[in-house]
């Protein structure tokens, strides 16, 4: 019985641990570069709640999108994903490499809203 | 800070690359044009074979006897030169501007690389212009444009390092870095940087008239 009792304590924690680090982004300060084998660059600083608090973003697919034949699902967003399953290194086609498509949703963004860092070394912090 | 940016990066870059091939067109068409009009005997003697052989000896290092004769002028000139084209052209962070741009990517520089051959340019620079202020032979030939000219190369190289090691106040830097390479490229068919454009003409025409006028070597 305390077997039982210590194996279930112990799956329960580390399924809470599991979705607290999953789902919670409070701890994220930069974005995740481990796709990148050989990365040039520091990864690009990102504090996530504190980034959508300032910038107003509530909508999840604003920045987790889902495209499909090259058009843009609505209503349909891919937080649970890493960037790096639907964006390779090389990219195809219509389909950005990973780091296009980070610069193109970070700065592109920042760009068109005529906020927030656009030069290499504002987000790629030495 | 950013508009300034998104204008030397944008605008400003239009004007300066249509500058630079523009302006290299106009030059080299002028300078045939001239010739054409003034020497045109030269065309009976310009020749493939003497051209090829006088390039091809000049772009190796102590190929010439020139090259022999100044060993370190020789080792510094041609790493500053391969690292000043090098650079720029390969360096990942300028590759990315062009994918994001146009969409055309190619191969790229480790960082790290990039990095000292940066310090080579800058430290081939150093050299000019010690050699400058301190050779009499150099000295002699050296008007106020000279320096002008080394400072147009040297700047984009020089702000382009400080921001890389985000140095001082990185934004600044950053626009600097920009428009100074936006300088460099404006400048260079309308000055004496314009030797890139004219070495392989001057090249063709003294190998040609000393292989087949004087049938004479010219390195």
């Amino acid at each position: 019985m305390k077997t039982v009792t210590l194996i279930a304590l112990s799956l329960s924690i580390a399924i809470v641990l599991a979705f607290t680090a999953a789902w919670s982004q409070d701890d994220m300060t930069v974005v995740d570069n481990a796709a990148f084998n050989n990365p040039q660059r520091t990864p690009s600083v990102f504090v996530h709640d504190e980034h959508n608090e300032t910038a107003g973003i509530d909508d999840c697919a604003e920045c987790h999108h889902v495209y499909e034949g090259g058009k843009r699902v609505e209503d349909e967003s891919s937080e649970g994903q890493s960037c790096s399953e639907c964006h390779d290194l090389q990219g195809s086609g219509n389909q950005p490499s990973l780091i296009k498509a980070f610069h193109a949703n970070c700065k592109g963004c920042h760009q068109e809203q005529g906020k927030g860092p656009i030069m290499c070394g504002e987000c790629h912090i030495k | 800070m950013h508009s300034f940016y998104n204008f030397v990066s944008g605008p400003l870059a239009w004007v300066a690359f249509i500058l630079f091939f523009g302006g290299s067109i106009y030059r080299i068409v002028s300078m045939l044009k001239l010739v054409a009009e003034k020497e045109r005997f030269i065309f009976s003697y310009m020749s493939w074979r003497y051209s090829l052989r006088s390039i091809i000896h000049w772009i190796i290092p102590f190929a010439t006897v020139n090259w022999r004769r100044q060993p370190v002028l020789t080792v510094v000139t041609f790493a500053f030169h391969l690292c000043l084209l090098a650079t720029p052209i390969f360096l990942l962070s300028h590759v990315v501007l062009w994918d994001e741009a146009f969409s055309i990517s190619w191969w790229t520089l480790p960082d790290a690389v990039a990095d000292i051959m940066t310090i080579i340019v800058i430290l081939g620079a150093v050299y000019f212009l010690v050699r400058r202020v301190t050779q009499p032979e150099v000295k002699f030939v050296t008007s106020v444009s000279d320096f002008v000219i080394l400072a147009i190369v040297a700047a984009p190289f020089i702000t382009g390092f400080l921001a890389y090691h985000q140095w001082l106040s990185y934004p600044l830097v950053m626009c600097l870095h920009v428009l100074a390479g936006d300088i460099m490229l404006a400048a260079i068919p309308f000055t004496r940087l314009s030797h890139m454009l004219f070495s392989p003409f001057t090249r063709a025409y003294m190998g040609s008239e000393f292989g087949k006028v004087r049938h004479a070597r010219d390195w």
